[in-house]
Order: structure tokens, then C-alpha cells, then sequence
């Protein structure tokens, strides 16, 4: 087991004169007092250049700068930094010219939540280069696997992990993989779920492009463990950079014979092909993916007790589970099981996005609060604005309001409250989205997306959309919500697939959350989010206009009148309510009622 | 090339990082462009080219270029990150190609952290 | 004929098992009537049993179907006669004579068990199916075929060769020429409509031409919360083009695409290989100028 910190001590002549030697037996002493000596590795090494301020410390892998220290700095330092893990601002090295140092990486709220494993790569390697990737202990764990280890050891070691499936319904990975072992008929084959069409999740597409190899490492070990011999890559065609970096991937492992014959000399074999997507949602559901790879119809089948590829057992896994893969080699089962929860094991990636002030991706434990990705991580919602639900699970998923913002993210927890973990897609959302209009959105998606075999989805989601599109445009019925409610649980029960099944979701859920704003717009014709155009009117405030004309310049309508340095105000027959002035006030100045 | 057996992966890795790490005086300094979708939706292209102009313009042989992926915080791209000889590496964002030249002239050429656009310093907690 | 007394007599002959057939049967069995179901094929079903949607609804063809099929193979009124054609008919309203010529199957239908098994060993059957009436030669500009032939070249197979084949192609045409999917059923020898089919259940494949440069305003949700509906309105507008069209000019065709996977920088579009974040209304303009 690696040590979890290094400590670089600098024993040039110059820090030894200033006492590094003695600093050093300190260190050793103290970590040992606090009982770190397997976590803290303490490495001598050769002059750091800033040898003046000796003696210097730094602490890898956080990279924390530590200089002129004294023999009574030490106990304090290690108790601090090494067992509670804060490091000591005042003996940290102050670039000259500066007053304080620039913060640590790790102290901004974005980053010091964050657990990388899947992403632990992310930024630090340059993913075209193969052997950047070996330097941060790549293939070693694929090295382990096929010749040190059984098929049943590595399906022991995963399932030992707790590890569960990434891609949003958390089938425990080992399971699957201990069962498609057993399977009797060959060839075997495994296969990357990369189709990620979730809009507004984007960690697959992160993580190929970040770290493909690592995903190419996790599928050689599955595939070893299962019994496979070939592999696709089923890549969205939509992330063309992805396709790209995998694809170079691919071919320097081939080059290297990590894929290919006789993998490390163990006489497995294992070669991999990318499958390029080519824009359908539905392919994400693995018995249409399986179909498309086969060149037929990506419709979803009734889903068999397994899933075959051209009539043979295969192993369908998302980006992030094979991802998981070689660390969990690396590290044993015992040290992922310790992240997360009793049932939702390791961390998970999310993509933030939406009204939020750091958008980005975030690698979190599992059991982490809503709160803590949304206000700590995601820094709170931008302009001042009131929270009003967070998406998740993409448009299967549902809403999840302020109500439920202490909610702790793991799979069944966001089962309970009517959403999912989804792939990890986050869009929160503000005071100024209409939650009826989110709802309309979503079904419209699945309905455009829909394959089309069964009655109850393609029908019943054009049913919906109508009477949604209805409510939007100011036309809504009294019983229109219950009618949503009944076609939505009918929708539920009588689909095949799971986009079938999970597409009244939205629907459902916005309605247990947000029922008022569904009232309002059917009863009182009123959008509360200002969006729906039918229900809104665009106005220019008299306090905040400061007459400078731009709305008026971009007006496409030309409906807004009024002198320079004078109140401007919109002609409502003329206004068609596109919000462009809205985008042009730079004062917030246009109002929207 | 022939096939590599498992205690080559070492060997591969101990000669990357000694120039990942810039332990051995080939590099003074390396300067990662943070190049992902998102980076390079944001302008990472343009900041990238910036910097090829300045290095080769200062003709230092001692800085290494290259490219990362996106480093999570997708809002804030264009990133860069300038990893020094033992120091944490810092991160900079909200780029400009300007932005790009005067961080390379201020911290690159000369040294000093340009705390206007640094983020933060040192790296994220990984495994 | 009208019927005096409500006594049910007699039997009724429907011709013809097809969908109307069938419901035919079913109607007059369940009120009371002897039905003699006669079909000139060897099984019930008829045409609408080959297709796979129908016009107008675009409903599922089996779904609608099968029900009736099974009803009609069950029902204890209704006599299928399948194989079978009429010769003849004699005789007046109440009172027909129908001769019925039941063609020889040469299988005893009381004790087929429909496993199939004869099917697969008889030596001969391909032969029925191997001779097809062939189709004409696809007409296509030699340079073109060139550039087809080129790319069927690489791949080799069966049925999953298809999507990837129709990427390349999509590349270096920007949209699927008719012409060229005849050539690559003619190539491959994987039926027309199998290709149309894949081809126009994917987005990614266009079966119209695509303008000279391709906008995309990405729709995901992080995108669609940040207002990408009026940045595709004022496209639309500026352009004078409904989504999914090409400009009068050929110039651009307006998309929409279901996330991009840029979300941290929403809203976004492309345009052609060019990704654009933080767009706003007020920008597009500005973004149109690059491209005219």
C-alpha cells in the first residue's frame, strides 16, 4: 500500500546547516507519536533551489511549500497538517513581493470536498501521451490482474468493493460480472457505455477525454474476468474530441501490447474498437445499444434475464464504473468500501451545471449532501436568485426542491424522494424557471426521442406534451393535473423500456414538489417563473432605465421607443417576447411580469 | 515496439515523471493548458496559441507546453496550470491570449506568482 | 335480402384473412354466426402483417394485428381455411354454394406441431429465396461511386458494418445522397429499407442536404435552463429559417442538438466544428458575421 503522503525534506548542505538533520529525526518521531508511520513517508531529498529559507519541507501530493523551520515547529506541523489535515499557514512559503500566499488549492470550497478516483487523473496528464498515464501507476493494475490474479480473485476483489453500476441504476458491478463468467457460451464480449445523452450531463465525456486510458484499463480487467476477448466503445459522435483521444488511446496500447495478443505475457488477449453513436438517445438503454452495435434497429427489446451481444454474454458497463476499475485493484476492495455509504460504496462524478455559480465537474463521496454540492461546491446560485430545484438523472430523473436539500446523494436515497442517481447529470435551477415549462422540456425530449414501438410511450408522451404545451401557452384546463397524473402512471406501468418508464418522471415529480405553479398557470393564467411567453408581459422599469437605448437598438421589432437619457418603454402590440432586451440592459432594467 | 511486461511499466514511469516532475533540470518550467471541450469552447485554443508565440519568442529552451484536460471548474476555463521546480503548481483562470502573455511574462519569465488571475496553488486530493 | 325472423341461420363465408378479414370474422362469430374463413395464403395476417408502421398514425402494425389474429385462431365459430381459394359460387342470398379448392401443404396441419424443424433441413428451401427479381443498376456519377466504393472498402461484414459505413458517408457528402445508399445496398447487399431506416432513425444522419455551414444550438437541459429556446428563436428569425431547414442562400442549416456535453459554459451552440459558451441574444449577429 503506497503512502497517502509524502514529505520531501531538502538535506542539501544548506538546510542541513540549518538544521534539516535534526528536523528530520523530529518528523520521524512525531509521526510515529501519532501512530502515521504507514500514511506519512518522509523522503530526503537533494536542494529545492530556495535553499536560503532551508530548512524546506514539501508535502506531496498537496504540493504545501513549508520553510524556515525550527525543532519546535514540528509536533504542532504534524499533528496539524498530517493527522487532522490543515495545513499551518504560518510557516507556509510566501512567494516574494507577496503579502499573503494565494490560497491552496484544496481550502477553495470547489476543490476541498472533491475526491478524485474516477478523475483522479484529470488535469495532471496529458491524455494523448500514454506514458503519462503509466506514470501515475497506469496498466499496473491490468499488470496484477492477469498474472498474479484468478478471474474469480479480480471478481472477488470487486464485488468485495461494493462497487455498483455508474450509469444511474447501480447494478453491483461484481454480480454482473461473476454471472456473464458463468455464462458457458463464447466469445464474451465487454463493452463501454459511452453514450451519454443525458442533456446537461457531461462526465463520460470528461473522463474519456481526460484519462481514456484508464477506461481502456478497467475494460482489459473486466474482460479478463469475464472471459472476453473483444471489446466496443460505444461513444457518443457528439464529442468528437472524445472519439479522438480514444481512438490515439487505443492504438499507443496496442503499440505497447497492452491490448492485443498475449496481454504482459499471460496469454490473455483483449483488442477494443470504438463504436461511434450516432445520435440517439435511446442507444443508452442496453438492449438498444446492443442492437445498434448488431447494425439493427435500436429499438429496446423486452429485456431478457441478460443482455446478449450477437447471442453471447456481455458486459455492458458505464464510463465511470471501468474507470473505478483498475483503482479498486490497486488499493483492494477494503479501502474503496471504506468511501460512501452502507450501500452506496466510492464516490460518484457529477456534472454541475445550470443557475450555478461553479459550473463544472465534481467528484464527491458517496452520502454527501445536496447542500454541500449545491451552496459549498457549487459556490450557491449567481445574482443573489432563490434556489428552486435541483435536476437530476436527466429526463428520467426528477426534481428535487429546497425541501429535500439535505438529502444524502446515494442511490437509494434519490430513489425514495421520486428521482435517480442517474449518470450524474446536475442542473439546478433558479427562481426564474418555470417548472412546468421544465416538465413540457423533458417530455418533449423523450418524445422526440422515443423509439416508437410501444403505444403508451410514443402516444402517451405526445399526450402529454400537449396538454403541458397547453398549460404554458395559457390554455389550460381545470383537471388537466390529474389527467397528467393518470397518463403518467399509465405511461409508468405499460413501457417496455426504461426511457419509457422513467419518462412521466418529470412530470410526476415537478408535480409533487411544485403543484402551485401548475395551479397558477391553469387557474390565474399566470406564469410565477416569467417564462412562458403566452402568461407574460415585458416592461422597462422607470428607477433602473438609465436611457441608454441598447434594448432599443436590438429590439428586432423595433417595439421599444424613447430618447437617449430618457425612459424607454415597450410597445406590447409590437413586442413578440424574445428577451432580447433583456440580454442588452446592462442595468436590469427590463422587467418581465 | 514490442511488448512491454509489468516490470517495464515502472521503467516507463520513473522516466516520465522524472520530466512530469521536472526533478531533472531538463525543464524549469511546465505550463499546462487545460484543453477539454469545455476549455477549448471558453478559447483554451487561443491562449495556447499565445503562449507557443511567447515561448518563442523569449527562445527558452527550458519551458515545457503541454495539454491537460478539463480541470473541473468548466465556469472558470480557460485554465492554465504552471507547475515550478518544488513548488505547488498554480492555477490560473478566466483567460485571455492577454491574460495568457502577462502570466508568462510575470510568472514564467519572472517568477512571481500574477495573483490577479491565480485561482489557487497546490492540487487536488486524488485516491 | 332481409332477414324476416331473428332466428340466426346459416353460415358466412369471409374472403380473405387480412386485417378487415379477420375483424370481419371476429364481428359476425361473436354474433352468433358460423364464419368460414377462406385465405388464398398460407396463413392469416395479409399484408398488414409485412409492416412495421401505418399511415397516419404511425401505430406499431403487429400491435394493432396480432390480437386479432390470435382471437381468430382461437375463436371455436370461425373455420380457417388457409391455403385455400374459391372456385366457385352458385346460388342466391341465404342459400350460396362455394366450391373451395384447398391447395395441398402436403403437411398434415392436425399434427404440425410448427416446430420448424422441416424447415431447416430441407435442402432446397434457399432457392426459392436466392431468386429474386434483381433491381436495376444504381445511376450514380462515377466520381462519386469512387469516393463510395472507396469507403465500402474498408469495412467488411454483416449488418453492423451499417452505421459506421453511413458516418463515412455522412462526412464526405455532409448528408446522405439517395443515389449513394442504393450503391451501398447494392455493395453490401443489405436491403434498401433496412438502410433507410437506420439512416432516418439516427440524428446524426441527414437524408436532405445540409447548408454550407451547420448551427447547432445545443438544447440540453444546463443549456435549455439558461434560455437556449430564445437563442434558437433569434436564429431562426435572423435567418428566416424553421429549425432543422437550410437558408434560401444554402449557407446554413439551423439544428438542434441534444447537449453537447459543454454545460459548464451555458448556454452553447456550434457552428460546423466551432463551439461558442456563454451565448446570449444579443451575440448572434456577431456569430452569423464570421461564417457569411
Amino acid at each position: 500500500m503506497p503512502h497517502i503522503t509524502n514529505v520531501m525534506i531538502c538535506t542539501c548542505t544548506n538546510c542541513i546547516s540549518n538544521g534539516a538533520l535534526d528536523i528530520r529525526d523530529s518528523l520521524d518521531a512525531q509521526i510515529k507519536r501519532q501512530g502515521l508511520q504507514d500514511d506519512v513517508l518522509v523522503v530526503p531529498t537533494g536542494a529545492s533551489g530556495l535553499c536560503v529559507n532551508g530548512p524546506i519541507l514539501i508535502v506531496q501530493p498537496e504540493g504545501i511549500f513549508y520553510q524556515k523551520l525550527k525543532g519546535k515547529d514540528i509536533p504542532n506541523l504534524v499533528e496539524e497538517h498530517f493527522l487532522k489535515g490543515r495545513p499551518v499557514k504560518s510557516l507556509m512559503y510566501v512567494p516574494p513581493g507577496e503579502e499573503s500566499p494565494i490560497p491552496e488549492l484544496r481550502s477553495i470550497p470547489f476543490f476541498k470536498d472533491q475526491r478524485l478516483i474516477a478523475l483522479r487523473n484529470r488535469g495532471l496528464i496529458d491524455p494523448d501521451k500514454i506514458d503519462e498515464y503509466i506514470a501515475r501507476d497506469g496498466y499496473k493494475a491490468l499488470a496484477k490482474a492477469v498474472t498474479s490474479m484468478t478471474q474469480e480473485e479480480v471478481i472477488k476483489e470487486i464485488s468485495d468493493s461494493g462497487l455498483r453500476g455508474r450509469g444511474g441504476a447501480g447494478f453491483p458491478t461484481g454480480r454482473k460480472w461473476d454471472s456473464r463468467r458463468k455464462d458457458p457460451r463464447t466469445p464474451k464480449y465487454v463493452v463501454c457505455n459511452a453514450d451519454e445523452g443525458d442533456p446537461g450531463a457531461f462526465m463520460d465525456r470528461s473522463i474519456v477525454e481526460a484519462d481514456p486510458h484508464s477506461v481502456i484499463e478497467g475494460m482489459a480487467i473486466g474482460a479478463y474476468a469475464v472471459g472476453a476477448s473483444s471489446g466496443y466503445m460505444y461513444l457518443r459522435m457528439e464529442y468528437p474530441l472524445a472519439v479522438k483521444r480514444i481512438q490515439l488511446a487505443i492504438e499507443q496500447a496496442r503499440e505497447y501490447g497492452l491490448l492485443g495478443k498475449d496481454i504482459f505475457g499471460s496469454g490473455f488477449d483483449f483488442d477494443l474498437q470504438v463504436f461511434k453513436g450516432a445520435g440517439a438517445f435511446v442507444c443508452g438503454e442496453t438492449t438498444a445499444l446492443v442492437a445498434s452495435i448488431e447494425g439493427k434497429i435500436p429499438e429496446p427489446r423486452q429485456r431478457p434475464p441478460r443482455t446478449t451481444l450477437w447471442d453471447k454474454p456481455v458486459v455492458i458497463n458505464n464510463v465511470e464504473t471501468w474507470a473505478n476499475v483498475p483503482v479498486i485493484l490497486n488499493w483492494g476492495a477494503k479501502w474503496f468500501a471504506e468511501i460512501g455509504t452502507e450501500k452506496s460504496k466510492g464516490t460518484k462524478v457529477f456534472s454541475l451545471a445550470g443557475n450555478i455559480n461553479n459550473a463544472g465537474l465534481v467528484e464527491v463521496p458517496m452520502g454527501i449532501t445536496l447542500r454541500d454540492i449545491v451552496y459549498n461546491i457549487g459556490g450557491g446560485i449567481p445574482k443573489g436568485k432563490e434556489f428552486k430545484a435541483v435536476q437530476t438523472g436527466g429526463p428520467s430523473g426528477g426534481f428535487l426542491p429546497a425541501s429535500l436539500l439535505d438529502l444524502s446523494v446515494d442511490y437509494e436515497q434519490l430513489d425514495e424522494a421520486g428521482s435517480m442517481m442517474g449518470s450524474g447529470g446536475m442542473v439546478v435551477m433558479d427562481e426564474n424557471v418555470c417548472m412546468v415549462e421544465m416538465a413540457r422540456y423533458f417530455v418533449a425530449f423523450t418524445n422526440d426521442e422515443s423509439c416508437g414501438k410501444c403505444t403508451s410511450c410514443r402516444e402517451g408522451s405526445l399526450a402529454l406534451l400537449e396538454i403541458l404545451s397547453r398549460m404554458c401557452n395559457g390554455e389550460g384546463k381545470p383537471g388537466d393535473i390529474e389527467l397528467l397524473e393518470e397518463l403518467g402512471e399509465a405511461i409508468r406501468d405499460a413501457s417496455q423500456c426504461g426511457l419509457g418508464q422513467s419518462l412521466p418522471n418529470p412530470v410526476l415529480s415537478s408535480l409533487e414538489h411544485f403543484r402551485d405553479e401548475y395551479k397558477a398557470h391553469i387557474d390565474e393564467k399566470r406564469c410565477p417563473a416569467g417564462l412562458c411567453k403566452a402568461l407574460i408581459t415585458f416592461n422597462i422599469s422607470e428607477e433602473k432605465c438609465i436611457g441608454c437605448r441598447l434594448c432599443a437598438k436590438k429590439c428586432p421589432q423595433e417595439a421599444i421607443s424613447g430618447e437617449a437619457k430618457e425612459l424607454h418603454t415597450i410597445d406590447q402590440d409590437k413586442c413578440i417576447k424574445c428577451g432580447v432586451c433583456l440580454d442588452a440592459c446592462k442595468s436590469e432594467a427590463v422587467l418581465v411580469a | 515496439m514490442s511488448k512491454i511486461k509489468p516490470e517495464d511499466l515502472d521503467k516507463i514511469g520513473e522516466k516520465i515523471k522524472r520530466t512530469m516532475l521536472l526533478r531533472e533540470g531538463s525543464c524549469r518550467v511546465k505550463i499546462i493548458v487545460h484543453m477539454g471541450t469545455c476549455g477549448i469552447a471558453a478559447g483554451a485554443r487561443n491562449v495556447m496559441k499565445a503562449l507557443m508565440d511567447e515561448i518563442e519568442k523569449a527562445e527558452s529552451k527550458d519551458i515545457l507546453l503541454t495539454i491537460s484536460s478539463c480541470a473541473g471548474l468548466c465556469s472558470s476555463e480557460p485554465m492554465i496550470t504552471i507547475e515550478e521546480k518544488d513548488k505547488p503548481a498554480v492555477k490560473y483562470v478566466e483567460l485571455t491570449a492577454e491574460k495568457a502573455k502577462a502570466i508568462f511574462a510575470g510568472h514564467v519569465l519572472g517568477g512571481k506568482i500574477v495573483n490577479e488571475y491565480a485561482l489557487a496553488a497546490g492540487s487536488e486530493r486524488t485516491l | 335480402m332481409i332477414q324476416t325472423t331473428d332466428k340466426k341461420v346459416g353460415a358466412v363465408l369471409v374472403v380473405g384473412g387480412g386485417v378487415g378479414g379477420m375483424q370481419a370474422s371476429l364481428d359476425l362469430a361473436e354474433g352468433g354466426y358460423k364464419v368460414y374463413l377462406v385465405e388464398k395464403g398460407p396463413s392469416i395476417g395479409g399484408v398488414m402483417a409485412q409492416l412495421d408502421k401505418t399511415f397516419p398514425t404511425n401505430d406499431c402494425a403487429m400491435c394493432t394485428l396480432a390480437p386479432r389474429m390470435v382471437d381468430c385462431g382461437g375463436h371455436m365459430n370461425i373455420e380457417k381455411m388457409t391455403y385455400s381459394e374459391i372456385e366457385s359460387i352458385e346460388g342466391s342470398a341465404g342459400n350460396f354454394k362455394v366450391r373451395v379448392r384447398k391447395k395441398a401443404r402436403y403437411v398434415d396441419p392436425e399434427k404440425c406441431t410448427g416446430c420448424g424443424e422441416c424447415v431447416e433441413s430441407c435442402l432446397v428451401r434457399n432457392i426459392v429465396y436466392i431468386d429474386q427479381p434483381g433491381r436495376a443498376p444504381v445511376q450514380i456519377e462515377e466520381d462519386v461511386r469512387v469516393k463510395v466504393d472507396d469507403i465500402l472498402n474498408r469495412y467488411s461484414g454483416g449488418r453492423e458494418i451499417i452505421v459506421p459505413i453511413l458516418h463515412d458517408i455522412n462526412e464526405e457528402f455532409r448528408w446522405l445522397p439517395p443515389e449513394v445508399l442504393c450503391r451501398i445496398a447494392e455493395v453490401t447487399e443489405i436491403p434498401i429499407e433496412h438502410i433507410l431506416r437506420i439512416a432516418s432513425f439516427y440524428n446524426a444522419f441527414s437524408l436532405k442536404p445540409k447548408g454550407k455551414h451547420v448551427i447547432r444550438v445545443c438544447t440540453g437541459t444546463a443549456c435549455y435552463v439558461k434560455g437556449a429556446q430564445r437563442i434558437l428563436d433569434t436564429f431562426s428569425r435572423e435567418l428566416e429559417v424553421e429549425v432543422g431547414d437550410v437558408t434560401d442562400n444554402g449557407q446554413f442549416s439551423l439544428e438542434t442538438v441534444n447537449c453537447v456535453g459543454c454545460c459548464g459554459q451555458s448556454p452553447v451552440i456550434t457552428v460546423d466544428d466551432d463551439i461558442y459558451g456563454y451565448v446570449n441574444q444579443t451575440m448572434v449577429t456577431g456569430v452569423l458575421g464570421k461564417y457569411t
